[in-house]
Order: structure tokens, then sequence, then C-alpha cells
């Protein structure tokens, strides 16, 4: 179920209200095991088979690492872990994609194939509980974390349901230690919870869905040639709107996690206030960067090795994590340019290292870096190359023949929007929520929290799914 | 507001390991800050990664939750009686949820009942309750306003367990151009998740039949929408259909009273369908509207070929239209080009209002939907039509045991 559905209100009540009950921590935990496979299965039920098998081969992945005593048979271990994960995300995930791909090469070749028809659906979350599950016995293999010390706190961390679907990606060593003693949330946790539930809901349904998916929508999914001021509006409504959706679908999942006495990480910081790739990437779905630098581009050999070893495996990771995010090559196209851009960086960084910006030169960078990140949007959001290249000619004035598509409502919203969401992140950048919190007046908070939950509830979300879903 | 919620400086262990002191920190950030501050992920690369803190802040928190309540009901009370003063009031949504479980019933036991489908005149102007007084049965109503029937009528053919009758409203300007306002409802009662089934549900019962503001046209959104903003120069400003209706818990629809008792909604609503009788520079050409006409009637003739094949009776209706509703159907999707050319290709039997007195002379207030009353009285008179020379009644023991139709 998504978090935005009345579905997940009774459900959550629900959860909640079970886990205050005066039980046995073992028994909370089943029940919390139990809440998060029916919150899956809430979706597709036959899916939650998949949950276990990654459940259990990695169980008995990082088992058997640990019983193994020669190198070869823990390197097996580990690649039996891999090898299943990844096997299952390519089935379900890049099939198609990978058949579409291997058809087309066949034509070029002058061979016509014809394949089968591949209706695979989507197990909802596949690409975050593997990789939740991988890092587990990656992390037991670079003996960096020792295995769970039963199945049911490992499967609990699999299944939690507040990151299950669409992170924050959480690391074993993060959440298991939280299973290992009692845990139940303050009075205090609890509404402070309940509050960033509301703020991340709000984001959700008010900005992202209500405001900014429709002026995207209308620039993306349209027949229509976008002008300069089109192309431009529906990139940056695109652009805050992923931010809404997934910083929301990060900042409830949070929050439901608080309710329940859990701490969980933090995905997003104010990313839009990056000055250069690297900070990008150190604000922007931090667990998942992490992720890659972690599993991916430190074993491929990081920075150790050279400056072209560096750069390889800065590509490579970047490729790699476009790809991550959807079975299209514009979403390797995405990964590609934010590589390039990273490298670039780098390379410039080499070269002006005592340099330090003035703060008109800081924010002046700050606002390139923004641009460019936009740019790397419209190869995120189109659906093809074709349309993608539409929207660039049209942002740098090249459809000339282009009328306008945006009413000036959108245009406004979208102006005021990107402009509060921008100026919000680079006056946090150096802070916290919870510091700016602390600083807020009490009536001030109860306005401004009452106002968020009002405009939810106006604004009448048809419970659509969250981007990152489908990744 | 924002959502990210943590900070990208670094904390004062990273600063002491990068050989900055405590000392030099501090007059760089305050130690308020500090309290809240926290490393990510982000900041401790190639190790494990420990137990996320996460503080909370300092703030009366009991009382502004209680506050939060308080003025949380104050404006949802405000909001519910503006729109109950501007005489909304609560009804079910009209959602794929709610089509879904009508479409569900034929899987259910019911593939013999009468199923409606078609655009909104066929969904405001056939009343369910009239009819299952004289028929019976109450028909499985699978209209949708706006939306051609073609999609539903070829899920319906793929179901071998619908066997009854299946009457077809035309509503030429979206039947013969394919439009779809409500499009994929077949294939969302179809993959309909267990989740959405139950939000359905819950929507229903305890949301939908108290608050009169849970209607789409009183969306956040979709209020801010229509307000007086300036026209862009070259935008083509264009006025979304305003709500027309209420519909009960089984899909029975009705025209919304206000506009019988509202000249001025009545008015807009009438502008708003006079935006339609405009040409447009996105006009499909005369050729292409008849190519695509010419598609939709060669689809619809092969789904009422498989659903006769499988006994089910096919009946198209063409409800009645007025003023300059009707004027502009005649003038963009003429008769001969459309209905008639339905009726030879499909071979299936049809009622159209101009051909039978009884079912002309209605009011309909924005010249394509009937008040409730006279959809009532609609709905009698073509029952009487239909079970006259089509379709015999339902004897009360054993329905559908003879059939007349042409």
């Amino acid at each position: 179920m998504v978090f935005n559905s009345l579905t997940f209100v009774v459900f959550f009540a629900c959860v909640l209200g079970v886990h205050s009950l005066p039980l046995p921590w073992t028994t909370k935990k089943i029940n919390l095991l139990i809440a998060s496979y029916l919150f899956y299965s809430a979706w597709n039920p036959p899916f939650v088979i998949l949950l276990w098998v990654s459940t259990v081969i990695d169980w008995y992945a990082a088992q058997g690492l640990v019983k193994a005593r020669r190198a070869t048979a823990r390197h097996a271990w580990m690649m039996l872990s891999v090898i299943a994960n990844l096997g299952m995300l390519g089935y379900f995930k890049y099939g198609q994609f990978l058949l579409d791909n291997f058809t087309a090469l066949m034509g070029a070749l002058g061979i016509a194939y014809h394949p089968a028809h591949y209706d695979i659906v989507l197990p909802v979350g596949i690409s975050f509980y593997t990789f939740a599950t991988m890092s587990y016995t990656l992390d037991v293999y670079l003996r960096r974390a020792a295995p769970a010390r039963n199945l049911l706190d490992y499967a609990l961390f699999v299944t939690f349901f507040p990151h299950l679907v669409a992170g924050p990606i959480m690391r074993p060593t993060e959440l298991v230690p939280q299973f290992a003693k009692p845990r139940r949330a303050s009075a205090e946790q609890l509404r402070f919870g309940l509050m960033l539930m509301t703020l991340g809901l709000f984001n959700k349904i008010v900005l992202a869905d209500s405001f900014l998916a429709r002026a995207a929508e209308r620039v993306y999914d349209g027949n229509s040639m976008p002008g300069t001021l089109d192309a431009w509006a529906g990139t940056l409504a695109f652009s805050a709107q992923i931010f809404c959706d997934f910083a929301g679908y990060s900042t409830t999942a949070i929050g439901a996690a608080l309710c329940l006495g859990f701490a969980m990480p933090d995905n997003f910081r104010f990313s839009y206030a990056a000055v250069g790739f690297s900070d990008f990437w150190r604000r922007w779905h931090i667990t998942l960067s992490s992720w890659l630098r972690d599993y991916l581009y430190i074993p491929l050999g990081g920075n150790r090795h050279g400056a072209r070893r560096t750069y390889v495996a800065l590509m490579v990771t970047m490729l790699l994590g476009g790809l991550w995010h959807g079975a299209n090559w514009t979403f390797v196209a995405w990964g590609g340019l934010h590589g390039l851009y990273l490298a670039v960086e780098r390379v410039v960084r080499a070269r002006f290292v005592n340099y330090r910006p003035g703060p008109i030169v800081f924010v002046l960078l700050g606002l390139l870096t923004y641009t460019l990140v936009n740019i790397t949007w419209v190869f995120f959001r189109a659906k093809t190359f074709g349309k993608a290249w539409l929207v660039l000619r049209g942002m740098f004035g090249q459809n000339s023949a282009a009328r306008p598509i945006l009413s000036t409502f959108y245009l406004a919203s979208v102006a005021a929007i990107v402009g509060c969401l921008v100026l919000t992140h680079w006056l946090m950048r150096a802070r916290t929520l919870e510091s700016v919190v602390a600083r807020v007046p009490a009536l001030a908070m109860c306005l401004v929290w009452a106002l968020m939950a009002f405009a939810i509830i106006i604004a009448q979300g048809t419970g659509s799914a969250f981007i990152y879903f489908q990744f | 507001m924002p959502s990210s919620i943590s900070s990208s400086e670094l904390t004062p262990e990273t600063h002491e390991a990068r050989g900055r002191s405590a000392a030099d920190l501090s007059a760089v950030a305050p130690p308020f800050e500090h309290r809240y501050k926290r490393q990510t992920a982000a900041d401790r690369p190639g190790v494990a990664q420990p137990v996320p803190v996460r503080p909370v802040p300092e703030q009366p928190w009991g009382a502004i939750l209680l506050g939060v309540v308080a003025l949380l009901t104050l404006l949802i009370g405000g909001w519910e009686w503006y729109w109950r003063a501007y005489g909304v009031r609560p009804s079910i949504g009209n959602t794929l949820g709610l089509w879904s479980i009508q479409r569900r019933r034929i899987d259910a036991g019911e593939g013999s009942a009468t199923v409606l489908v078609g655009a909104s005149r066929l969904y405001f102007d056939l009343q369910l309750p009239v009819w299952e007084r004289l028929d019976g049965k109450r028909p499985i109503q699978l209209s949708f306003e706006g939306t051609s029937p073609l999609t539903a009528v070829e899920d319906l053919a793929a179901d071998p367990k619908f066997t009854g009758r299946l009457i077809i409203g035309v509503a030429p300007d979206v039947f013969f151009s394919g439009f779809e306002f409500h499009a994929g409802a077949a294939r969302y009662a179809h993959r309909e998740s267990p989740s959405q089934r139950v939000g359905q549900w819950l929507s229903m019962h305890f949301i939908e039949p108290l608050l009169a503001f849970e209607d789409p046209d009183y969306a956040l959104a979709t209020v801010l929408q229509r307000q007086p903003w300036p026209k862009r120069p070259g935008k083509m400003w264009f006025t979304n259909v305003r709500k027309l209706s209420d519909t009960e818990a089984d899909r029975n629809t009705h025209l919304w009273s206000k506009l019988e008792s509202d000249p001025q909604y009545r008015e807009m609503a009438r502008n708003i369908w006079r935006q339609d009788f405009q040409p447009t520079d996105e006009d499909p050409s005369p050729e292409e509207a008849l190519k695509t006409a010419t598609e939709q009637i060669d689809r619809m003739s092969k789904a009422v070929a498989k659903l006769r094949a499988h006994g089910v009776k096919v009946l198209f209706v063409r409800p009645p239209s007025t003023g300059e509703y009707l004027a502009y159907e005649n003038r963009q999707f003429p008769r001969t080009r459309t209905w008639d050319a339905l009726l030879a290709v499909t071979g299936a039997p049809g009622i159209h209002f101009e051909d039978y007195p009884q079912l002309q002379g209605y009011y309909l207030p924005e010249w394509s939907h009937m008040t409730r009353a006279e959809a009532e009285r609609f709905t009698a008179a073509l029952y009487g039509i239909i079970s006259r020379e089509f379709w015999r009644p339902n004897p009360p023991a054993a329905a559908h045991t003879a059939d007349a139709s042409p």
C-alpha cells in the first residue's frame, strides 16, 4: 500500500495500537514482521514470495560466509547472494529491456527475431530490497558487520515496512541492532514522527501531485512542441516534483519509523542548494549514492589506482546508477551525464586546489549546479530520446514554431513552488530540520502543521504511486 | 516547508579528524545547531554505517498536537460549510474503484444481468431504481462520463462469463471520436490491488457519505486553477467541465439539482459545452474525424460479434440532446455517417431518440443531460420501448428464456 492512502492510515493506526500493547518484545517483532508482509502483499500478494526468497538466500549466504574457512568458499557465498539478487532484479526489471535491445541488435544485423511476448509485472520496490539484502551479505563478506543473531531480526530488517519499497536503503548495521532490545516511541517521538509524516505527505500529495506533476505532464507527455518558457517550466516542475515526491516519501518513512520508536537515516539534505556535483550526491538520495560508493565505486578501485582508473570507476558507477532507476537508455544517459559532471568537477578541483569562492561566486556556482542538474532531469523524465531532445531544444530556444502549453496558473504555481523550494534549501543548507523546528514558536508550529494537514485533506489526492516505486 | 531533514555540514568529530579544533568550529556555528547536527552515510565512506540518531526538537509537542487537532477540525468544518452553502451534498465518488466493484459483479454470479455502458447520457439519464421497478432486476451501470464505451465493451466481449443483455449508449461526440476521460477502467478493474480495494471501501463508507467537499471539482488545485488568472497570450483558454452529477454506491447517477435551480450555474455549464462547439486548430480534419469514426465502428463491430457469439443481446441507444449541443452533433457527426453506419456495420438493433416521440420533449438544462425527474420518466419510456420492441421482460421465475430481438 502507498503511504498516501486511506488504507495506510487505518493500517498504521492498527500497527501503532498493537505495537503499544504490553507484549513481549519478540511478539512485537513478529507483529511488525506480519504487518510488513501485509503492507507489501497489499500490492500483489504473490510477490511476497520474492521477498522471502531474497531474505532466505541472503540469510543462508551470510551464515555460509561466517562458517567458511577458505577465501574461495567465502567468495562463493558472496557471489551466490549477488547473483541471486541481481538475477531476480534482472529478470523482473530488465528482462523486457534486454529482449528489446537484443531484438533491435538482431534487426540491425538483418536477422528478423520475434521473441515471445514478455508480460512480466515489476514487483514494487524490488530495486530497494534487493540492495538492502545485498548490503547485508556484502557487509558480512567485507567483515564490516557480524551476521544477525536470529532470522527474525534479519527478516524484519529486510521487510520493515517504512523502508521496504522506496528506501531509505538501510544497511544491516543501521537497523538490526535496533531490534536487539525493546523499543517503544516516547510521546515526544510519536508526536514529532506524526509531524514528519504530515510534512512528507504534504510534499507528496499537495506539492508534487496536485501542482507540479500536472505541469510536467503537459510538457513531457503532450504532443506539443515546447518553447523556451514551457520547456524550462516543465523541467523545473519535474525537478521539484521528484524532490517533493521522493524526499516526501523518505520523510514519511522516517516519521513512521519514529512513531514506532526506530531511527532511520537521512536520505536528502536540501539537495538543490548543492554547490558542485559531488556535493549534490552527498545530498540527493544519500542512501543509494553511498551504497553505490561503498559496494561498487570503491570495489572498482575508487580513487586508489590513478586518475584514469578513477574516472572509469566513476563513469561505470554512475551509468549503472542510472540504469538502476529504470530499464531505459534515457536513464543511462542521465547517469552518464552525472558521471561526466563529476569527472569534470574532479578535473577543475584538481586545477584550482587552493581556490575558495566568495559568497557571490559560491551562490553562482550553486545556481550553475542546479541548472546543470535540471538538464539531466530532462533525460530522466522524457520517455524517449526524441522527446528529450525536443525539450532540450526548447530550453535553449531552438523551437521557434512552439506555441504556449502551460497556462498562467501552472506557470505561477511552478514559479512559486520552485522558488520557495530552492530558497528554503539555500536557507537551510547548513542546518537540520530539527534545529529549525526547535526555534519556531509553538503557535507558529501548530499553525503550519495544521495548514499542511488541511491542505493534504482538501487536495484530495488520488493515492497515486510515488515515482520511485517504479524503480 | 522543506522535506530534507539533515544538514550537510560536517560534525565536530569530522572537523577534528581533518585537523581543525572544536574551538575553531564553535566560532563558525553556535552550539544550538550542533545539538541537531548529524552525519549521514555520505560522510562515512567504506565503513559499516552505525545506528542513526534522530533527536526530537524541544517543543511542547503535546500542546501543539492538541492545537493542530482543534485547528484542523475548525478548518475542515469551515471548508465543509462553505461547499454545503454552495449547494453541494455528500455523494459517492465516481472513481475507477467504484466502477470496478460493479464490473466484478459480472464475474461473481451476475453474468446474465443487464449491463449499461456508455458515456454520461446513459449514465445520468437511465435511473436504475425505475428500471428495477419495471424489470424486477437492477442493471449494472458501467457507463462513465466523457468516455467512449468501446474499451468497456471490448472487455465484456472478452469475458465468457457475461451472457446477459448489453445496452450501449451513444453520445456521438464521445463515441465516434473514441475520447476517453476515464481511460483504463477495465484494466484497473482487473489489476486493482487489495490495498486499492480496501481504500475504495473505506472511502465510500466513511468519508464520501459524510463530506460534501470530497469531490474532484472542489480539490485544492482545481479550485485554484479556475480562479480568474490572467490569460497567457497565445494560450487557448479552456474551462474544464464542472460538477454535473451525484452518484450513489451502486453508481446510479443523476444530474446535480443545481443545474435546475441555479440559472447562473446552468449557463456556465452551457458555456463550457460551447467551447467544444467552436472549431480550433487542434481539431482533426474532416477526413481524420471520419477515419477515427470508422475505426471506432469497426472495433465495436468486432466486439459486438464476439458478444453475440456467447449469447449476449446487444442494443444501441442514442439518448436525447437538445439546443446548441444537438445542433453541434448534427453538424459534426451527421446521423447517416455515424449512427446509421454503426447499426449497419454491427448489425445490432438500436433506438435513436429522434425515432420515438416518447423519447422526445424532455428538459435538459444544459442540453446534454436530463433532470432527475425527467430521467426517471425517460427510463420508463425507454424500458417500455425495449420490452415491447426488442427484449421481452424477465419472467419472475425464469429470466432470459426468450428473446424477441430482431
